[in-house]
């Protein structure tokens, strides 16, 4: 049996910042071979974002590429050189998979496409992932996962209202194209394994992303209706919303709890202690029609009480409930704490520092974070001698040709 | 037609909104997945909005979205006849995944263990709001207990206001395609050993990775963000993510640096060309401007980035989303506009992708447009799916041709109340 689940496939990996990082990682966490490849004449753009260590910028520094980059080994050839591509090419052969994510004119400017590549390697799969697709007017598009969330819908439906506009953090969207262009390239691999046909994968990241919208998308083609920000407000449940609790330390703290039907409200009552004879809020359709009024009676019980105590009290009764964490909580929170989901792993110029863990467990396959993300260049020796045969002198004569670099 | 990959292979979808997604994906790409649901239907059925504002299953939204392309088996898990089905059922699939409260399908013999005994090619994925050792392990859920523990709630919304959720909850879909993504790094090795294996899906665990490279600021910066409505970054070193046009809101970001400086200059010259902006902005070096959001901002960092925001506020406004789109596009500028769903539908580069399919639903006399394929393939294709079933519409077909189940004992069981 496999110690991995993925033992003895091998990725190339030409891609960058998030999406293809992301998909990546799941196969080297997993068992696979995956090679990155970056150059120092355009760094993965991530390598310089932070947090870095101490604080303080630097090329290997950043935990933000860190976190997207664990378990792969890292070379650096600058493709912009006619020799570092054919050195690209040798490695082809090896490679079940390519993953790339760059805007879709640069593979093919640089003879890197799937029509060249597959010529090397017939039943090769290749994943090419970019905002909006290899084809169409705006398939040039430049832009990253915050505006991504913006032009998919994301950013339209978060807010308090009509007017509002309070933006998810993050680039949310590369946190949802991942698994679609993972889930789709181990699909892919199975076929190949039944069928011996490679293909080509074009995903753009918006049309992924809009899969966790379609609701809203099928309503508005159907009726015309367009969702909108509408603060916390919930048709299924009410109270539904953040709370805010005792301060802690000086910090404002808050509990989202959310409640349906008329038993779980009379728990959350007795849970805080009080009690209603309001008539808006005497059954669950009232509730709903006066969330506004709910949510500040709500907001005036809880907030002598600490979020924590208040959740165990809460879920005690059977009402969903769990304090709103911030960065430090969710590194101090039980119930992670207790899934293994964080990981300290010993980088070589960033020395210990935090890495989020996976989201599942598996039973007998389990993968895990099987080094710490590469520094620039960090394994050329080893993959360019072991896999191409490089002597060392042809090695450091590619690297004074700035080739590899 | 569903792509061809993943044909042949069965799923038996035991989920509700915290798993839907997994089984879509599953049919998406050519799997047959059969939706095991309560004579009365799914919970999933059930969650508002209607189209047209019809409280029934088959004008469910949620439904209509993500249960297109699954086939639907009713069984009452409560009888020892509806149990008896789904683990017949599930002796003759490859995947399975649930996300009932923890335990309960162990307790009423459904379990991976029991199931593994008949089936051990069997995948078996339990999604779980907090995992399966802690605490919480038992608690009670909705999305939004899951938006608030994954650390993104904290982030979204203004200061002296509460945080918020996303006017649709997104933890249940983060969910479902993790238990996807999982179930087939699982299939892979099971090719040579013909085993299975149990997997859990946190969904706590899923919301955090949305906070994308925040988790490490107390331990390197000492420092962590907290709600700044519009913006990005700390209070002290803030960037306007998000500015009014004339008809709603646009998103940008001024910075510099090798990546972005061109597209803060393309932004500045655009502005320039219609008498806005002063002369330092065009002369300042934004290739080698690169106080990064959280590095000290300078008196005149934070003084020249004001000026430059409230600028750009001010051009904004004289146009409307789609032409100031337009000529991000054309110059190549990061922004983005805040897309409704009407922007969405009216986009240009979707249609040219012929990204809409329209999905047939003779059980309400309509035909619904739906978003298109997750990833173009060229060797197997993901074409148009088919209509989210009625609620048991394929029990027959299932439980008579799967399982072989003679007409007269699938009415007794009807009677009976366990189909």
């Amino acid at each position: 049996m496999s110690r991995f689940a993925l033992e003895g496939v091998h990725v190339l990996d030409f891609a960058w910042v998030g999406v293809g990082p992301v998909t990546t990682k799941y196969f080297a966490d997993n068992g696979a071979d995956v090679i990155r490849v970056e150059s120092a004449a355009r760094p993965d753009v991530l390598r310089i974002g932070p947090p870095w260590k101490d604080a303080m910028p630097g090329i290997n520094r950043s935990q933000f590429f860190a976190s997207f980059n664990t378990s792969k080994k890292g070379i650096t050839l600058d493709l912009s050189k006619p020799k570092a591509r054919e050195i690209a090419k040798r490695m082809v052969p090896w490679a079940d998979i390519i993953v790339e994510s760059f805007t879709p004119k640069a593979m093919r400017n640089w003879g890197l496409d799937y029509e060249n590549l597959r010529e090397l390697r017939p039943d090769l799969i290749m994943l090419s992932t970019c905002m909006q697709g290899q084809t169409g007017p705006n398939a040039l598009y430049p832009g990253f996962g915050q505006l991504m969330s913006a032009l998919s819908g994301f950013y339209y439906i978060s807010g308090y209202g009509p007017g509002s506009c309070t933006p998810p953090y993050g680039a949310y969207t590369d946190f949802i194209a991942p698994r679609f262009s993972t889930f789709t390239l181990l699909a892919a691999l199975d076929y190949r394994r039944r069928t011996g046909q490679g293909q080509y994968i074009d995903m753009s990241q918006y049309e992924a992303a809009m899969q966790n919208l379609a609701p809203a998308l099928i309503d508005y083609f159907a009726t015309g209706r367009v969702l909108g920000p509408r603060g916390n407000a919930s048709a299924r449940y009410a109270p539904h919303g953040a709370y805010r609790c005792a301060d802690e330390d000086g910090n404002e703290r808050w509990i989202a709890i959310a409640v349906a039907g008329d038993e779980q409200w009379r728990a959350m009552l007795t849970a805080l202690a009080a009690d209603s004879t309001d008539r808006r809020f005497a059954n669950a359709p009232a509730r709903i029609e006066n969330a506004a009024a709910i949510d500040e009676f709500v907001g005036s019980l809880t907030r002598i009480h600490n979020a924590q105590e208040l959740t165990a009290k809460l879920q005690a009764a059977g009402v969903a409930a769990y304090p709103v964490e911030n960065c430090v909580d969710i590194h101090q929170d039980d119930n992670l704490e207790a899934f293994g989901f964080w990981h300290w792993l010993e980088h070589k110029e960033m020395g210990p520092s935090p890495y989020e863990g996976l989201e599942h467990r598996m039973s007998r396959t389990p993968g895990t974070l099987r080094s710490a993300a590469p520094i620039l260049g960090q394994d050329n020796d080893e993959v360019f001698r072991e896999m191409l045969s490089l002597s060392a002198d042809e090695i450091e004569q590619l690297k004074n040709e700035n080739v590899i670099f | 037609m569903p792509s061809r990959l993943l044909k042949g292979l069965r799923l038996l979808d035991l989920t509700d909104e915290k798993g839907a997604l997994c089984g879509k994906m599953f049919a998406d790409l050519g799997a047959e997945v059969i939706k095991v649901e309560p004579p009365d239907g799914c919970s999933t059925r059930r969650i508002p909005p209607y189209l047209e504002d019809i409280a029934d299953p088959d004008h469910c939204l949620y439904s209509i979205a993500y249960h297109a392309g699954k086939k639907s088996v009713t069984a009452n898990l409560a009888t020892d006849d509806g149990r008896a089905l789904v683990a017949d059922l599930a002796a003759q699939s490859d995947f399975l995944v649930e996300s009932h409260p923890l335990g309960y399908l162990d307790s009423i013999g459904l379990g991976y263990d029991t199931l593994a005994k008949r089936n051990p090619r069997l995948i078996y994925a339990s999604i779980t709001p907090f995992g399966d050792t802690g605490p919480g392990k038992d608690y009670a859920w909705a999305d939004i207990i899951s938006w608030a523990a994954g650390g993104q709630m904290y982030l979204m919304g203004e200061e002296g206001k509460p945080p918020l959720q996303m006017s649709l909850p997104q933890a249940g879909l983060h969910a479902g395609g993790e238990a996807a993504v999982a179930m087939m790094l699982a299939h892979y090795p099971r090719r040579i050993d013909g085993l299975g294996q149990r997997i859990v899906v946190n969904m706590q665990a899923c919301i955090v990775w949305t906070l994308m490279n925040e988790q490490a600021m107390p331990f390197l910066h000492g420092s962590y963000l907290t709600r700044t409505g519009g913006f990005v970054g700390s209070a002290d070193a803030r960037r306007k993510m998000v500015y009014q046009c004339k008809d709603g809101h646009i998103s940008t970001l001024i910075a510099g640096g090798m990546t972005f400086g061109n597209s803060t200059k393309a932004l500045i010259e655009w502005m320039r060309e219609n008498g806005l902006g002063s002369d330092w902005m065009r002369t300042k070096d934004w290739i080698s401007w690169v106080p990064g959001l959280f590095m000290d901002m300078t008196e005149q960092d934070h003084k020249e980035t004001e000026e430059l925001e409230a600028t750009i506020q001010r051009f904004m406004l004289t146009m409307t989303k789609r032409e100031i789109y337009a000529q991000g596009l054309k110059r190549r500028i990061f922004l983005a506009p805040v897309a409704t769903a009407a922007d969405i539908a009216a986009d240009e580069q979707l249609k040219a992708r012929d990204f809409w399919t329209a999905v047939p639903h003779d059980s309400i006399g309509r035909t619904l447009t739906f978003p298109g394929p997750f990833a173009k393939l060229t060797a197997t294709p993901i074409g148009s799916t088919t209509r989210a079933p009625r609620i048991g519409e394929h029990s027959d077909e299932i439980y008579r041709g799967l399982l072989g189940i003679a007409p007269e004992r699938l009415n007794k069981l009807r009677a009976a109340g366990s189909i």
